[in-house]
Parts: C-alpha cells; sequence; structure tokens
C-alpha cells in the first residue's frame, strides 16, 4: 500500500518494459527536457486527469512499436522519446490535446527541428 | 562531425522542443500549474532518496548509541532525524540490520519486490530479476562474489527478504581511514548497493 502517489506510479514500472533510467536509486535525466515530461506525466496522473496505469500502457505500447521497427535502421534508444509518444497520445486520447494542437502551438523555428 | 551524431543532436533538439511546447500548452490551459513538474520531482531529489539512508548510517558510524536504537527500534531512530519523507506506510515497517567483522548482511526479496524507498531510493534494475532472488536465497556468497564482494567463509552471510511487512536495510562496516571525516563526509561515501548489502563502502580517497 502506497500512500504517496509518486513512489506508486515509479514503482508500477519497476522490472517492467517501461522501467525508467536510474543510478544509484535516483532517476537519471540526461537532458532538463527529460525530467519536464517525466515530471508532466506524473503531475497530470496525480491531478487525475488520466489514470497512471492508462499512460504505462501508452508508454508500453510505444517501446514495443520501437522494438518492432528497430530493424528498419534506427538504432538509437532513447527511453524519454519513447515518453513523450506516449504522453502526448494519452493527453489526445483523453482529449486533452487535439491532434495537430502542439504543432501550431511550436514555434518556427522548433517545429522545423 | 559523424552523420550519425549530428543526426542524434537534431533529434535531442526536436525532443526537447516538443516537450517545452507541450509544457506551454498545458500551463497556459490550465491543466498543469507552473511549478507542477518541480513539485512532483522533489519527492525523488529530496523528500525519499538515498540520501536519507546515507544520513543514518553516517549518524550510526559516529554515535554508537543512536546504532544501538537503529537495530532495536529501526523507525524510532529514523524519526529521530526528522525526514520530511518518514512518515508513510512504506517507512513504518523498516529494520536494519548491521554488518560487522563476523557478519554481512544480504537484503533481497523472493516475492515481490519490496523495498525501502524513503531511505533507499529507486531499486537498482536486476532487483525484480527473479535470478537474483533466487540466487540471492540460494547461493548468497556466489552472487556477493559475483558483485564484487568476496565474503570470507569465516564470516557468517545472514539473507534478509523484504516483505510488504518488513523491509530491510543494511548498515555497512565503516571503511578503514575515515576517522576524519564528518558526517556528511561520511553519507557522501555510501551508496545504496551498500546499504543492501551488494557492495562495500570503500575507503576514503586522500584529499
Amino acid at each position: 500500500m502506497f500512500t504517496r502517489f509518486e513512489e506508486y506510479a515509479a514503482t508500477q514500472m519497476l522490472g517492467q518494459p517501461d522501467s525508467p533510467p536510474r543510478s544509484e536509486g535516483k532517476l537519471l535525466f540526461r537532458e532538463e527536457w527529460q525530467r519536464t515530461v517525466f515530471g508532466m506525466a506524473l503531475a497530470l496522473s496525480k491531478e487525475g486527469h488520466f489514470e497512471w496505469e492508462d499512460f504505462r500502457q501508452q508508454l508500453i505500447s510505444a517501446i514495443a512499436t520501437w522494438e518492432n521497427e528497430a530493424c528498419g535502421g534506427d538504432i538509437t534508444w532513447d527511453y524519454y522519446e519513447h515518453y513523450t509518444i506516449a504522453l502526448i497520445a494519452i493527453l489526445e486520447q483523453c482529449g486533452m490535446l487535439d491532434p495537430g494542437e502542439l504543432e501550431r502551438q511550436m514555434t518556427p523555428e522548433d517545429a522545423s527541428k | 562531425m559523424p552523420a550519425l551524431f549530428e543526426y542524434d543532436e537534431n533529434r535531442e533538439a526536436a525532443s526537447a522542443a516538443k516537450v517545452r511546447a507541450l509544457e506551454a500548452l498545458l500551463i497556459k490551459k490550465g491543466v498543469l500549474g507552473s511549478d507542477a513538474v518541480d513539485a512532483v520531482l522533489r519527492h525523488f531529489e529530496t523528500v525519499a532518496g538515498p540520501f536519507n539512508g546515507a544520513r543514518i548510517v553516517a549518524r550510526a558510524w559516529l554515535d554508537s548509541d543512536y546504532k544501538r536504537r537503529l537495530l532495536d527500534d529501526t523507525p524510532k531512530a529514523i524519526a529521530e532525524l526528522h525526514f520530511p519523507g518518514m512518515d508513510g506506510a512504506e517507512g513504518e515497517h523498516m529494520k536494519a540490520v548491521a554488518n560487522s567483522e563476523s557478519v554481512h548482511n544480504l537484503v533481497i526479496c523472493t516475492q515481490c519486490s519490496c523495498y525501502p524507498w524513503p531511505v533507499l531510493g529507486l531499486p537498482p534494475y536486476w532487483y525484480k530479476d527473479p535470478v537474483f532472488r533466487a540466487r540471492g536465497v540460494r547461493e548468497p556468497r556466489a552472487v556477493l562474489r559475483e558483485f564484487g564482494v568476496p565474503i570470507s567463509a569465516k564470516k557468517e552471510v545472514k539473507v534478509w527478504d523484504s516483505s510488504a511487512q518488513i523491509r530491510w536495510f543494511v548498515i555497512p562496516e565503516r571503511p578503514a581511514h575515515s576517522e576524519h571525516l564528518t558526517e556528511a563526509q561520511l553519507a557522501a561515501l555510501v551508496t545504496p548497493e551498500a546499504m543492501m548489502g551488494v557492495a562495500l563502502v570503500p575507503a576514503p580517497t586522500a584529499a
């Protein structure tokens, strides 16, 4: 029984395909955006915008898609790239984000990257 | 720069831009507070984590009375240190065991993945591995040797199986040549692995 959402959420992922990178007992973020996207999904689920388990299933599915396509030449693994895909998918699924809305939000400079 | 790395850099920048835009959009929509990310991550970064366990161990090394209280009634002794993250259910069932000249303790979890979060942080990848869990019980000395911790035949190895009822952690032996260190410097030497019994705390390197 977990009394804290943060611990419940991270524990559900441990030992599973969606287990986050970590080192010495701490979450491992190479870049600030990775920390941001990890925290966003936790914060939104904690607020009740979606079930953590539903987000996890999106993440597991994003990772499985990558695994199935990995022979196509894309050998680069980036956990948080899949995490971002999963977060966008769950937000679209629960109607918090319209398809294409994120692209419109991005600056022309960002979008060209 | 090789093309492969150039591609990765672009991809990294694209991910960063996408996440920045998503955060801005969700804040604009009012569904995400501007400090929500920091607030939720604060739990992992400052409230519950291996830094707490390291402080407990350093205190026990410096204060033998504290160490005795820690072994007698672990939750009560931890409460003395006033950690903000120790009020949850996970903290209430902890039990410390001490390594010594005659005993080495190893913590595993055969049933699930019970782990004293507030003091050790996130468990390592292999903690949930069924092979590690099974071998830890059957042949702890062989497992420890593979972790780089050979235990002399004269020393007893005790294996503690964490469960929902009791979550164990190890007070490692204080390293040699650490007499001059402060509590904070001692804490900096203590790793989560040492508090699970799969590592020793190395002697401090000369300053």
